[in-house]
């Protein structure tokens, strides 16, 4: 006696694939934009971004520098055009470790439960309450500036949020019969934290991941600005605001752009972030 | 369409009731031309599994389906069509003269409120007894589901109730106003074995003493045995069965009928291969042509992939929707040794 | 039959502590726990059925866990060829992981949303070592067509699958380490009832060919009594009955039983009556009543099963029933054990 599979057939499933959130597909077109000028910025860029043009000092935006030049004659337009592929590193390497790190802790600690968790929760609480900001300030201006002990500082602080993200979802997946499936098929803790519990619980992970990347773009951007971050002549968004900040009122250029980059970015992320989010939630 | 012989009219007579909900596949039948009656005093089984339609036939003739459903048919009451009613009369029919109860009571309870309380709301919504009125009805309402201490449980919120005392709460809720029909959506499927045993004779025993008529909604046939007069099919949306309860167990006319009387394991015939049904139900978005139920049915032929069978009077009060139901009689019942109620 | 035991249950209890509120912390009272299983005995004969039935709060769900290990029991223990499960370690353990294996009842649960039919199998069948790698992909095909699914499965996710196919893939990873017990924890109720019908053929078709032995755990007793050859009544953590399924259902020596009887519905139409089968409601199992656990609801009750707990006694035959009425429902000459003066 065999069964006929009454089992989604190809066609549906191809159809479903159409059916992406706006959202998710708005984010990831910004952000494919973003990674290709990261990528091949001399591909796009008019100039080199640390060329100086001395007949364009301060100048407005014109038909030889679209958005402009600052105070050094540099090409404000190439400038933030490189910048991309800075500030996406920052955005990755601020994030990803303590995404990685974090996530694991997270599980480790969900499936433990009871005095670990306790404990962890109050590790947690006593990192979370601190100002964000203010700490990363705090640890860098120790280390002393640059890229690298910024990224030391923020992983510090990071890994926290997606530990206690994922040990919530660990906590409640535990519970599921595939999970007792496992140990009743005498897996070892380990494989059913890694291989079972943890791609079901990463989710809430990398919604947020999408966020924290924006978040880590405007963190590299502030300490670019107070000099803490990346230092100059680098093109970085930061770097920019805090060289434009001086000519306000008489170059607008300089700052005003690096700064709707910021924002475009950011917000690319965002929306991926919202549509990986409506994405996973559908799934489910 | 039933007889015109019978000589009472019916109390509830639905016609090609259908409901249906935009989807992202498009338009989806969730019930679909059904027609059936109930007879003042009588228990009206809807039998069928998950995805038949039945619940969803309850909500439909109730008005309880919101958009993007729409209904579409008749349902006809004390001579008025509900689908048709106008807001006012409708509430005044609903819980009134029509009571509904549903499978899980800690939902259909409103939790924040003593269950007194919510008896007195219905009684306050269709009669006209003053507050000391209410509250002795209040009391004699639990005292008739059989809810001991009912002067001090009135007072108890439904989370403070087992769940067959909630489901008897809720129960009095509805006989709050005497009602002549009970729709009742799986109200025991969710309760141990002998609870479940005590609601059903309640409910059979309140409408003896009440009159009633009532629909009760289920999936398990032993259910049906125990407390419905006739019973009707259900599969994809469709009846595909009505009849009385003896007859359709004797002489299923239907391949799904005799499938479903087949599943179930009876007394006498231990450890052998039940009579299964091959397949799954179709998908609402994708029933086949012709009869729904043709790709599983071991009777199918040709013309049953073409053209869909209608709803056909073979016996005084006993309908069915197949194009080969005589092969099915002679294939003989499941049900080892049936006798009337 | 072979008498050869290979699971014995000895007196195990287990229970469930609830948070210790404040007010009884201060009065010094130890804090309440739902008493799930108190000194639950039996043996697991090789190769039968045995089915254990119940009403929510019985213990069935609780006690199917600790048989194989995904509880450990407070008190009392589990014996798996005379070793007690709860002293393996290590390799032995899995060792017996890989013998006795678990069905569960939800379809939609008890698969990992975001592995493959394949996966899953295949991991069951390396982790344990059942087959060389190169053999993997063919196993898996037998494994397939054992539980009649089709052989495109393999590929797919859990969430393609119907309820009653998802129920055939945790058979299927059951029975990829080749266990030679099963317990199936509520494996069909979940299922609509034409479904419940083809998983349960299957299991009784796997049982002959594959010479397993099988504890099903249900609340349905038509099921239970169809597919079992002893069945096991279970009532607020003890077993009130257990015998042979035929002697058991035709006439049961528990008031329990015969309540549990007389309330499933049979297909007969003719045969209804107004008398309710049992009054009352179940005791919660957080405040056991003393005694017989039944006493507040048995008909029959004297002053005795409200002092003293009954245990489990012969009544002929490899039937047992823990009820202080020795006589009832002996089928013999004797007037119906209702209208009989209490002993």
């Amino acid at each position: 006696m065999t069964l006929t599979a009454a089992v989604t057939p190809a066609r549906v499933r191809r159809a479903r694939l159409f059916r992406l959130p706006v959202t998710l597909i708005a984010g990831g077109i910004i952000l494919l934009i973003s990674l290709f000028l990261g990528i091949f910025p001399w591909l796009v860029a008019p100039y080199d971004p640390t060329a100086f043009d001395y007949n364009a000092l301060l100048g407005p935006p014109s038909p030889a520098h679209l958005l402009g030049a600052d105070s050094f004659g540099r090409d404000v337009l190439s400038r933030v055009i490189y910048a991309y592929g800075l500030d996406l590193q920052i955005a990755v390497f601020a994030t990803v470790p303590a995404f990685i790190v974090g996530s694991l802790v997270g599980a480790l600690v969900g499936y433990a439960g009871n005095v670990v968790e306790a404990v962890f929760g109050r590790i947690v609480d006593a990192i979370i309450t601190f100002p964000f900001l203010v700490l990363v300030i705090a640890i860098v201006a120790v280390l002393g500036p640059g890229l690298n002990n910024m990224y030391v500082a923020v992983f510090i602080l990071d890994w926290v949020f997606y530990a206690r993200l994922v040990s919530a979802e660990v906590r409640v997946q535990k519970r599921l019969d595939y999970a007792d499936a496992g140990r009743v098929m005498g897996y070892r803790p380990m494989r059913i934290i890694l291989r079972h519990l943890l791609p079901n619980s990463i989710s809430p992970a990398i919604v947020y991941l999408m966020t924290d990347m924006a978040l880590a773009i405007l963190l590299g951007s502030s300490l670019g600005y107070l000099g803490l971050g990346a230092q100059p002549p680098a093109a970085e968004w930061g770097v920019q605001i805090a060289d434009g900040k001086n000519f306000m009122n008489t170059a607008w250029w300089i700052g005003v752009f690096p700064g709707i980059a910021i924002v475009v970015t950011g917000l690319g992320f965002s929306l991926l972030g919202d549509g990986l989010a409506e994405l996973l939630r559908t799934k489910k | 369409m039933p007889s015109a012989a019978t000589a009472t009219a019916p109390a509830l007579s639905v016609r090609n009731l259908t409901t249906t909900f935009s989807t992202p596949a498009g338009r989806v039948a969730a019930v679909d031309s059904v027609s059936f009656d109930v007879m003042p005093g009588e228990v009206l089984g809807l039998v069928g599994e998950s995805g038949s339609g039945k619940s969803v036939t309850l909500r439909s003739i109730m008005r309880l389906v919101h958009a993007p459903g729409e209904v579409t048919g008749s349902a006809h009451w004390q001579g008025r069509d509900l689908l048709t009613l106008n807001e006012r009369d409708l509430r005044k029919v609903r819980g009134g003269e029509i009571a509904m109860i549903f499978q899980e009571p800690m939902t259909a309870l409103n939790p924040v409120l003593p269950v007194g309380l919510q008896i007195e709301e219905n009684l306050h919504a269709h009669t006209t007894l003053d507050r000391a009125g209410r509250d002795r009805r209040a009391r004699e309402l639990m005292d008739l589901v059989g809810i001991p201490e009912a002067g001090r449980r009135l007072h108890d919120y439904p989370h403070q109730f087992s769940g067959g005392m909630r489901q008897r709460a809720m129960i009095a809720i509805s006989l709050a106003s005497n009602p002549r029909l009970l729709l009742a959506d799986e109200p025991t499927t969710a309760l141990d074995v002998t609870i479940q045993d005590q609601i059903l004779k309640l409910i059979l025993e309140l409408k003896r003493e009440l009159g009633m008529s009532v629909v009760f909604v289920t999936h398990d046939l032993g259910v049906v045995a125990a407390t419905c007069d006739r019973l009707a099919v259900m599969y994809a949306g469709r009846i595909v069965e009505t009849g009385p309860v003896s007859t359709v167990f004797a002489e299923p006319r239907h391949a799904y009928t005799r499938g479903l009387l087949g599943s179930v394991p009876q007394s006498g015939a231990e450890r052998t291969m039940l009579l299964s049904i091959e397949g799954t139900p179709p998908s609402l978005a994708a029933i086949p042509p012709g009869c729904a139920f043709n790709p599983r049915c071991s009777f199918a032929t040709d013309i049953c992939r073409t053209e869909r069978p209608a709803l056909l009077e073979i016996a005084p009060t006993h309908l069915v929707a197949c194009h080969h139901h005589d092969r099915v009689a002679a294939a003989g019942s499941p049900v080892a040794e049936v006798a009337a109620p | 039959m072979n008498t050869d035991v290979l699971i014995s249950a000895e007196a195990v209890t287990k229970e469930f502590r609830l948070p210790h509120s404040f007010g009884r912390r201060l009065a010094g009272q130890p804090p309440l726990a739902v008493h799930a299983l108190n000194g639950v005995s039996f043996e697991l004969h090789r190769g039968e059925t045995l089915g254990i039935v119940g009403e929510s709060g019985c213990g069935k769900s609780t006690l199917a866990r600790c048989l194989v290990r995904l509880l450990d029991c407070d008190d009392g223990k589990v014996m798996f060829e005379g070793k007690d499960i709860a002293t393996l370690a290590g390799a032995d353990r899995r060792a017996f992981n890989r013998r006795v294996q678990m069905i569960f009842q939800d379809p939609y649960s008890s698969l990992n949303p975001r592995m493959t039919v394949r996966q899953v199998l295949a991991e069951a069948l390396s982790v344990h070592r059942m087959r060389p790698r190169v053999e993997i992909p063919h196993r898996i095909a037998e494994l397939l067509d054992l539980v009649r699914l089709p052989a495109d499965a393999a590929d797919r996710y859990p969430h393609e699958f119907s309820g009653g196919q998802r129920q055939r893939i945790g058979i299927a990873r059951a029975l990829a380490v080749e266990p030679e017990v099963l317990v199936a924890d509520e494996l069909v109720s979940a299922l609509d009832v034409s479904v419940q019908a083809q998983v349960v053929n299957l299991l009784l078709q796997l049982q002959e060919q594959l010479q397993l032995t099988v504890v099903f755990v249900a609340h349905d007793l038509r099921l239970v009594r169809h597919i079992s050859h002893r069945v096991a009544v279970m009532y607020l953590g003890r077993i009130v009955e257990i015998g042979p399924t035929e002697q058991l259902f035709s006439a049961p020596r528990h008031p329990y039983t015969r309540a549990l009887l007389d309330a499933a519905p049979e297909l007969n139409p003719g045969h209804r009556s107004t008398r309710v089968a049992a009054r009352g409601e179940l005791p919660s199992p957080i405040h056991l009543p003393k005694g017989c656990a039944f006493n507040t609801r048995c008909p029959f009750a004297f002053d005795r099963c409200f002092v003293e707990r009954p245990e489990l006694t012969d009544r002929g035959s490899l039937h047992e029933a823990a009820c202080h009425l020795t006589e009832f429902g002996i089928p013999s000459a004797v007037p119906l054990a209702e209208d009989a003066p209490a002993p």
